[in-house]
This record gives structure tokens, sequence and C-alpha cells, in this order.
């Protein structure tokens, strides 16, 4: 290691690390990127395109050329940023993009074939012939021009998120972060203050100007014990605020473990979602380059970053031969004289503005310009152009500084446009940016540190006062307050490329060639050339490409356009976005009652929207699922079955005016429906189509319970509940879901009564007592409260037994017990199916929202007496004339298949649109018929029992014939449900 | 009493208890639960209702506001009772329906004081705590999942869920609890 003296490292402890399998050392406070200068690592990948070797540009997260893959395994990560990741020991990390070893990359030859690599070459390339695009183009592009590779692991580490609220949100913990921070928690006001490094302190901490004449680390230590100490204050390091959203919500990643070597048992990063009243965005600035003829190599490198490296971590810019380098403002001197402080030789200084002064011991050249560089790996040397001619430096880095952006991100998400301020030649936030969102400091043009520490409190003070709250008087510390004296000088012209945004190496002469493709919005501009795309969104390429734009049109920088950004700030990973779980926990499931009983009875589950329902019981022997349901169907046919309904929605409805409200609610009528009975109802929506269908329990005279499908149970409560409050609020009526509060299992089949009699408490089930579309409270197997309502899905005769939830594991498992005798058999929804299919049920696949009562045979349910949602809609002329209708398939040779999806055709029609006659909605093998099934919509269906019809099945090429018989397939007088 | 043996909504005999540092979770069937609407034109129950947003103990039972003339109410222990026969006699002429199996109850306490039950709330539920001191109730989703927050006190959270995706409410709550113990 080569270290300079000072720094914020910690050299009492060394750590271990390995970039492409080398090991090396550095320090506790040291980034990888800080580490490998140390070391004296310039070459750390290779460009996104051309493959050209490149080293660290930057000291924070704007790096647009070190990327690696840090760790390994499933925990690999590409494009991490090798200035944001914090070394600890044992990290390992290795370089992207390149065939071979770094030094010596096969597809370098990219760089030599450059001339055909310009911008817009691959839309004006690859376009024929169009087959090669997806099998050898877009594969051969892909792996010669990208960034890393992902592992294909699943993530081994856990997310998670949080949510926060605060008075002020400050982001960036720099001079105007900390002193607004200070301001606003003496205040007492609850504050999170957040920065993505992990110190306090922001350039300060690259800075060797003194505050109050000491270290500004003695300052910024005593502001955070401040700080920690005010228990309305709350500190997030680590922390990037991404994006701004509305309302006062901003997002934010806090690395929890990234700088350990794994998580251990806690979070990897978790996602923080802070409703913070106001916001002071104290964001810094970025320093921008000025391109020049291969100005890529290297060794080249910000001149801000190469000041913080030495003052912040007391590393060189991995080079022990001279440095130079080259400025349009006084930053750049600077910079000189903090590594000449630090023992680094400075070559010279070379300033493109004319009239400037040296201000300490080096070689000024003025009024000059880098017109060249050499080194295939690493900068060797430089050649200046000066107004006395040309001269070669040997230099084995160079700093450039072309002045400072601020960071007007995060005032720009909801699409504030920044304003170009001619005085420090740069865009500053504008107005129309976030509501409560206050710039302070360098991100609001304030770039020195006084006026940063100034605007910093003033800003507090802004928004405290908007708060109701008054600023404390705050003593700031004396601070420097140089200015830069920016130069408008933008790039040096030259016939060589001179790289413009190094990540996606685009080059001068892209711009121009955009410009000459007439691609001049910078809006085309970026998506032509892909500047400002990738990991780091241009932060040091957009402003100077505007620039260059803006020469080569003959506007200023403003008439040229803006450079407006949208979240994330910074890359944020997939894992913590979605945070939470994986597997099986990835999203809620829902249980029902008698789910463990299942699970121990051979269930084999199926979603159904959130819901695990036992799609069929599979017995000993069984080898197919159709054993097992054809086995379940016929058990309820011949003796007594048993399915969990539960998940059936349940709509507790009360109240004075509760059967005016129903009566409006469902097409046919209510109002006549007695105590103790229950009726099948169908509600429409608005526009008159079929919406859901369930029943409808008249418990008391004012005491209802609304039943739903499974599929609808939320969207019919919801709608019902708008009807309540915002249809009709001038009725009496309280509704409540009784969804899960109630076990419901049917009882179904010829032998239900029997099983039921030996449950109830001495009920009356008989036919004259309790008949057909009956409902009553009861007790069963000795005092339990139960509800049992007389309706049949399955056509057979049929109950539906409902207890408090926490009693249908047990009552599931009476039943099969007291049932055995019977022929009891649990059933799934596979066989609660084809029942229904056999019965001719409407049910989620007949109710898709496109087909009406008529159509599916309930058009007299509709009532013409009464007013009801969607009753007059449903008379229009449209859905009246609407000639489909509700029909049964069988084929005619009976071994064929009732694929469901088909569509029907009259036999010797041609297949298509204009023939078409409707199509098949559900299918399933019918135990009871002793072939496949079908229900259909049929063009005047009515009219068409027996014909033979053509099922076309054109995604398989497949054609099934088949009769046109009557959607009941069982019973259809509906003797048996009244038995 | 009936011959069938319940259930408790994470599926076994006895409810299901953690401790993860200072925070204990615990199942808690033996709460009964209805639901209470005041019809319109019907005088005020001589109850102390709770306003919005918040939850409010008398005479034996808990109310938690949940919408204009609306309270969920708490039994303690009446859970095997007919909550809705009790509460009828106490607030003649309202709605009230049976809640106690449609939710599952999961009481969070601390060993250790507000801290832990804040560090747990800030990452379960969008709650500004700031405003949310003991006697605060509100609805929160939590993990996609439709709950009741109540804070019962400084160290004391009650929260609940839909009875039929209690398995994956407890995971979320259970997850985040051992999660803030791993980071000390």
């Amino acid at each position: 290691m080569n270290r300079l003296s000072g720094g914020m490292i910690d050299r009492n402890q060394t750590i271990h690390f390995t970039f492409n399998g080398k090991r090396y050392q550095g320090h506790p406070g040291d980034t990888l990127a800080s580490a490998l200068l140390a070391n004296g690592v310039q070459l750390v990948g290779r460009s996104f395109k051309y493959h050209r070797p490149r080293g660290i540009v930057a000291a924070g997260s704007e790096e647009p050329n070190a990327l690696v893959t840090l760790r390994e395994g499933a925990r690999a990560e590409p494009n991490t940023r090798a200035t944001m990741a914090e070394l600890y020991d044992g990290l390992v990390a290795r370089s992207q993009n390149h065939v071979g070893p770094l030094n010596f990359d096969l597809l370098a030859v990219n760089d030599l074939l450059s001339p055909f690599f310009a911008a817009g070459f691959y839309y004006k390339t690859f376009m024929w012939p169009r087959a090669f695009w997806e099998k050898l183009y877009e594969p051969a592009i892909r792996r010669a021009a990208g960034l890393g590779e992902l592992s294909e692991l699943p993530d081994p580490d856990a997310y998670d998120r949080g949510y926060l609220h605060a008075d002020l949100l400050v982001i960036g913990a720099g001079p105007a972060g900390l002193a607004a921070a200070l301001a606003a928690g003496r205040a007492g006001a609850k504050v999170i203050l957040a920065d993505e490094d992990f110190r306090l302190g922001g350039r300060l901490l690259a800075e060797s100007d003194l505050l109050d004449g000491a270290p500004a680390t003695e300052w910024i230590e005593a502001v955070k014990a401040e700080l920690e100490s005010l228990p309305n204050v709350r500190i997030l390091t680590r922390t990037v605020i991404f994006g701004v959203y509305d309302h006062g919500i901003y997002g934010a990643v806090e690395r929890v473990s990234d700088h350990l070597p794994t998580p251990g048992g806690a979070v990897r990063q978790t996602l923080w979602r802070i409703v913070a009243k106001r916001a002071v965005l104290a964001a810094g600035a970025t320093e921008r380059h000025i391109p020049f003829a291969d100005n890529d190599r290297p060794g080249i490198m910000l001149a801000g970053a190469m000041r913080a490296y030495a003052n912040r971590w007391a590393t060189g810019p991995g080079t022990s031969a001279p440095v130079a380098i080259f400025t349009n403002n006084d930053d750049g001197h600077r910079t000189a004289l903090d590594l000449m402080a630090r023992g680094v030789p400075v070559a010279a200084v070379i300033d493109a503005r004319r009239g400037v002064e040296r201000q300490g011991d080096y070689r000024l050249l003025p009024e000059a310009e880098v017109v060249g560089t050499q080194g295939r790996l690493g900068l060797h040397s430089i050649t200046v152009r000066t107004s006395r001619g040309s001269d070669t430096l040997q230099v084995g880095a160079l700093g450039v500084a072309g002045g400072w952006n601020p960071n007007v991100h995060l005032a720009s998400h909801h699409r504030g446009r920044p304003v170009w301020d001619e005085r420090s030649l740069a865009f500053v936030p504008g107005q129309g940016g976030p509501g409560g969102l206050i710039p302070a400091g360098a991100c609001g043009g304030k770039g020195s540190t006084a006026e940063a520490l100034a605007d910093g409190l003033r800003a507090a003070t802004e928004a405290l006062a908007e708060l109701g709250l008054t600023a404390p008087a705050l003593p700031l510390p004396q601070a420097e307050a140089r200015q830069d004296n920016t130069a408008p000088i933008w790039h040096v012209p030259g016939k060589r490329r001179a790289w413009v945004d190094f990540q996606n190496d685009v080059t001068v002469k892209d711009i121009a060639l955009a410009h000459k493709e007439n691609m001049r919005p910078v809006e085309h501009l970026k998506r032509w050339t892909t500047l400002g795309m990738a990991t780091d969104q241009g932060k040091t390429a957009n402003v100077t490409a505007l620039a260059v734009m803006a020469e080569l049109t003959g506007k200023t920088i403003p008439q040229t356009g803006t450079t407006i950004f949208r979240p994330p700030y910074t890359g944020v990973s997939m894992g913590v976005l979605g945070g939470g779980d994986t597997g099986a926990h990835f999203r809620p499931r829902r249980l029902t009652p008698t789910h463990h009983w299942a699970k121990a009875n051979g269930a084999t589950f199926v979603e159904v929207g959130p819901w695990m329902r036992a799609q069929y019981f599979v017995r000993p022997g069984e080898t197919h699922w159709r054993h097992s349901v054809d086995r379940e169907v016929l058990a309820v046919r011949a003796g007594v079955g048993l399915c969990d309904v539960t998940t059936l929605g349940k709509v507790d409805v009360q109240g004075a005016d509760a059967t005016l409200f129903l009566d409006r609610l469902y097409a046919n009528a209510m109002a006549s429906l007695k105590v103790g009975m229950v009726r099948y109802g169908l509600m429409l929506r608005e526009d008159g189509s079929a919406y859901d269908d369930g029943t409808c329990a008249r418990l008391a005279e004012d005491h209802y319970v609304v039943t739903t499908t499974t599929a609808n149970a939320g969207p019919v409560y919801r709608n019902m509940e708008f009807a309540r409050q915002c249809l009709w609020p001038e009725l009496d009526v309280q509704l409540i879901s009784t969804t899960d509060a109630w076990a419901q299992i049917a009882v179904a089949g010829p032998k239900s009564r029997e099983l039921l009699s030996r449950l109830v408490d001495g009920f009356d089930l008989s036919n004259e007592a309790f008949p057909f579309m009956a409902c009553a409270p009861l007790t069963i197997c000795g005092g339990l409260r139960a509800r049992l309502f007389r309706i049949s899905f399955s056509g057979e005769l049929a109950y539906e037994l409902a207890v408090p939830a926490r009693y249908g594991h047990a009552l599931m498992a009476r039943l099969m017990e007291a049932g055995a005798d019977l022929g009891a058999t649990p059933y799934g929804t596979e066989a609660l199916g084809v029942l229904r299919i056999e019965k001719g049920h409407a049910a989620g696949a007949e109710l898709n929202g496109q087909t009406t009562g008529q159509m599916i045979g309930l058009g007299k349910m509709v009532s013409s007496k009464k007013d009801a949602i969607g009753n007059i809609m449903s008379r229009r002329e449209g859905l009246a004339a609407e000639k489909r209708l509700l029909v049964g398939l069988q084929p005619v040779n009976a071994t064929d298949t009732v694929v469901p999806g088909s569509h029907l055709f009259a036999q010797g029609a041609p297949r298509d649109l204009a023939h078409d006659q409707g199509w098949i909605t559900s299918a399933a093998y019918s135990p009871h018929v002793g072939s496949s099934i079908g229900l259909a919509f049929l063009e005047d269906g009515a009219n068409r029992m027996g014909e033979v019809i053509a099922a076309a099945n054109p995604l398989q090429g497949s054609e099934v014939a088949v009769r046109v018989v009557p959607s009941h397939f069982v019973d259809p007088e509906g003797g048996r449900l009244r038995a | 009493m009936p011959d069938l043996s319940p259930l408790c909504a994470l599926g076994a005999a006895t409810p299901r208890r953690v401790t993860h540092g200072a925070l204990t979770l615990t199942e808690t069937p033996e709460c009964g639960l209805a639901s209470l609407a005041l019809r319109r034109d019907t005088p005020p129950p001589a109850l102390d209702l709770p306003g919005p947003g918040r939850w409010q103990a008398a005479d034996g039972l808990t109310l938690i506001w949940t919408g204009p003339g609306q309270w969920l109410v708490e039994l303690p222990g009446a859970a095997e009772t007919d909550v809705a026969a009790t509460l009828v006699k106490k607030v003649p002429g309202a709605s009230i329906t049976e809640q106690t199996d449609g939710w599952v109850l999961i009481e969070i306490a601390s060993s250790a004081g507000a801290a832990p039950i804040e560090r747990f709330l800030e990452r379960a539920a969008n709650i500004d705590q700031a405003r949310f001191g003991p006697g605060s109730a509100t609805r929160s989703p939590i993990e996609h999942l439709g709950t009741y927050v109540l804070r019962r006190a400084e160290d004391r959270l009650g929260i609940w869920g839909m009875r039929s995706a209690a398995e994956s409410l407890w995971h979320a709550l259970d997850t985040i609890a051992g999660r803030l113990d791993s980071r000390g």
C-alpha cells in the first residue's frame, strides 16, 4: 500500500480483499475504490461498447466506470460501484465486461472497429435477414456490449421494509444538511437525516479547509453527538433517498449489511417509505469533466475526486508518477494545492482560462488545453497545447476540473424543470418540483462551505416556519467562501474521440452525429446515443452533452434543453423493492377452516385467488386425478359428499331498510322473500351485464345473509358498501363481511338428510318442516350454534351447514365419522365443478363480464316490475337482442373430449370470425353421463337442440363434432333437490 | 357445551406464542368480538363510544372505532359465548354481528418498554407513531393484509387480522420481530 499522511482510515487495523483473484490490503474506512488506488490499481474495468481500459473516475455514487461484481456465488452482485462499496475483510471483487484477462481483453478489437460502431450503428446495420436478430445478432451484441452478469441463482439474502414519519427530512449530511438538521433538531421538530455515505460530513470529509480554525471533522463530530442526543432526530447513514413520490413520500434504501461479509441474521437492505411534511434537499453537487481526445484512460479522474482520495482516504491516484490538473476554474487549483500538501508531486496545472494566476508553488500553463493522452492500460503522458505550442508531460494521473453540477435530481422528480444559472454555469432546481422540498447548499448552487452552511440554516428556518416552529439562533462556524470562477469551456475540439459519457461510451463525435441525423431534441439525443442511461444515469455526462449540443446548434444551453431526472437517484436492487418474502410466503394466503383436516386426508390443493382450496382427495390406489374426481362425483350422486364452501363470500345485512336495499341490489325480487327462506339472486353490473350470483337468506325481518361467489366476495362487498354510502345514504342499512366467521360445509347427496339428522339437536329436517330453499339457526352436536341452509349447487338433495369457524375442522371430522356407513366422501373443487356443469349451473366461466342474465337462461329473473342496478340497461337493444344462449354439449363420438375455449360453427361453415356461433365456457368428464360434456353459449341455442355442430380448437388444430343438448345433464325437472 | 373441539386460528388446539428478545407475540383465541353499528334514528347507547382513531374500554368491553357509527367490540374471555346476544342487551336496537371467528387476535407485548414496540410498528405498518399513543386504534394493511392495530399501552399492541389469513399474518409479524431481535 502506498498511503499518504492523514485521512479517515483506521490504520490500526489491516483488512484483506481480492480483486480479480489478487490479494490486497486496506483499512477500515476505505472504499473498494480508495483501497485499489492505495494499492496502485488504476485499471478496474472495460468500457461498455469499445472495451477500452477504464479506471476510477469519481469518489461517490456518480462513478461511471469502476463497476465491479462484488461477492461470489449467489451473492455476486454485478455493476456495484467500487466507490460506494465499503471495504470489509474478505471482500471479493471482479472486473466486468471482458473476454480473457482484464489487461488483455479479446473484445478490445471492438475499439479498432469503432468507426463502425458509432451511435445508431445497431439500428442501421442489423436489419436483415430479420430472423437473424433474435438468434444471432442480439445474443452477440449482448455478449460484446454490456456490464456485469447476474449469478442467476436465488438471492440468499432477506430484505425488509419500514415506514417513517417526520416533520423534516434532511437529504444529505454535508455542511448544508448538518446545519439544517441541527437547527430543526434544536427547534424540536421530528427530523430524519439521511446520507448515502457511511459517515456524516458529505463534502467536508473530502476537503482540507478548516471550520472555526479546526479540522472540519471536529465540527462534524460535535454536531453528530448533539443530533444523536436529541430524541427527536434520527440519523440514517448508508441510506440513499432515491425518489420523491406524491404527498411528501420519499423512497429510501438503507444498506443495512452491505458493509459486512454476510448479513448474518439481519436483512441486507431495508426499503424505507418516509412520510415527511417538509424536506431539505442538501444533496450537494457532482463535478463534471471536460472531454478531450482520449480522455478515458485509467488515471484520468475528476479533480475533486482526486482531492477526496488524498484528504479522506490518504491515497494518491494510484501512481507514484507526477500528477497534472486540467481545469477551467479555481477549484482545480485547490486540488493541486491539497495534493501537494499531502506530498503528491504535481507536474502542472493546465488552465484553459486566460489571465489566471498561480495559487501555489506549481507550474501553471494558462490558456492551455489537454489535446491528447498516451498509455495503453494507464496514463503515461499527456499532450498539452498552449499559446506557445504543444508540450508533452509525463504524468501518471490527470485530474480534470470542469465545474460543478448541482444534484438537482430529486427536485426534478415531479417534472420540476431545473433552470440555468449563468453565474455558476449550471442547472439549479427550478419551480414546479415536489411540493415541500427545499433545496439548500451546493445542490441549490450555493457551493462554498460558508454559503452551504448558511443556506442549510435558511432552508431549515423556512421549513420550520411553514410547520409553525421557530428556528433557534444557530451560530455557524467560520468557513471558506471561495468562488470557482468557472469559465464556459465545455470540451476540447479535436479529431480523436473525446468521451462525454464514459459508462455508455458516448463521445463528442456521437453527439455531432446525432445532430447531423437531426436527433436534436435532448430526448432524442439521449435515446439515439444511449447517453445518460444505465447505472449512473449520466451524472457526470448530461450537462456536458447539452453544452456540446448547444455548441453544435448555435444555441444557448437553456435554449437547447434541460435534463431532468426520474427515480431512482441511484440503482436500487429489485430484491429490496420486492421486499418481504419469496417462495411460499411471497403473498398472503387464506386457509379454509378444514385446511388441516384436508391436508391430513390426502387433499391436493389449488390456489383460488388467495385461498388454498382442496382440489381433490387422493385415496390409496388412485393414480390419476380423474380417478379421484370421478369417485367423488359419483359418491355425491349416490350417497353423500362433503365440501368446504367457506370461501364463498358472506355479507351480513341488517337494518330497517335492508329489504329495500337488497331489492335494489339484486336484479330479481327480494322483497317477497319470507323469513326462514333463501332465494337465488342475480346481481347485474351497471351496464346490464351479469355480475355475480349467489343466495340471499332472510334470517329475520331486518336481517339477511347474502352469499357471493368466491372470486367476487371482495368486489361485491365493496359495491354494496358503495351503494350504501354513496347511492342510497338515506337507507338504514348496516353491512359487514362474515366470510371468515363461519365455516360452511356443503352436505350434498341423497343421503345428506340422513347424515345431518345424526348431528342436529332435535331439529326437524323433514321436507315439510325444512323444504328446499329453507334456512334456520339451530344447534348441533350438543349445543353448538349453527346455521343451516337447504340449497344445492350439485342438483342433489343438499344442505350447507355453517358453524363458528373454529369448529370447522371438528365438524368435518364428525360428519365423516357419522356418515361412514352412508358413504360420506369429501370432495374438492374439481368434483364441485363437474357436479355444477352436470347440473348446468353458471359459474365464473359463464359470468365473465360479457354475458347477460338472458344468455345464462336467467333472463326472466331480471325483474321489469322494479328498478335495480343494471335492470334497465339490460333491456337496451344491444343486450336484449343477444341470441347466444347457454346450452349443453355432448360429443357425438363418446370418446371425444369437449375442449373449453373451443369456438362453435355450423357444420360445413367456414371456420372464421364471420361464421363464429359461440364458444364453450366449461367442460368436464361427466361420470354420470359417461362422456365428456360441456356448457357453451350458442347462437339461437334454444332452437337447436339435437343439432350436431363443430367445436373447433384452432390453437391445437383439432375439431370435435358435438350435439346440442339442454344444459341440465342431471335431473332437469329438479326433483332430486326437492326430495 | 358442544361435543366438538375447536381449533385456534393458527391451526392448533392451543394458541401459539413466541418470544424474540423483548417482544412476545401471543395468539389470543379467548377474546370474543362483535361488530356494532348504530341504526338510524335510534338513541345512542349508554356506552362511552370512542371517536375516530381511538379505542375505549368500558363496562368490560373494549370498543374500537371502525367507521361513522360503527365499532368492533372486544369481549375478553367470551369467545365461546354468543357475544351478539350479550351485546344486544347492552345496546338494544343496534345492528350487531358476531365476529369472533372472523378474526384472529395477536397480542404483542414488550418487556423493555415502548422502544421495541415502536421499532416493531415502524416495520409493520405505515402509522405515524407520534399520533399513535395508548388509546389509538387504526385500520392498516400489514404485508397486504387488512388489520386493526390497537395501541393498548406504551409497551403493548393488539393486532386483529382476518382469521383465514392468520398463518400469513403470524408469519409477517413473527419475521419482523425475529429480525429486530437479530439486529440487537
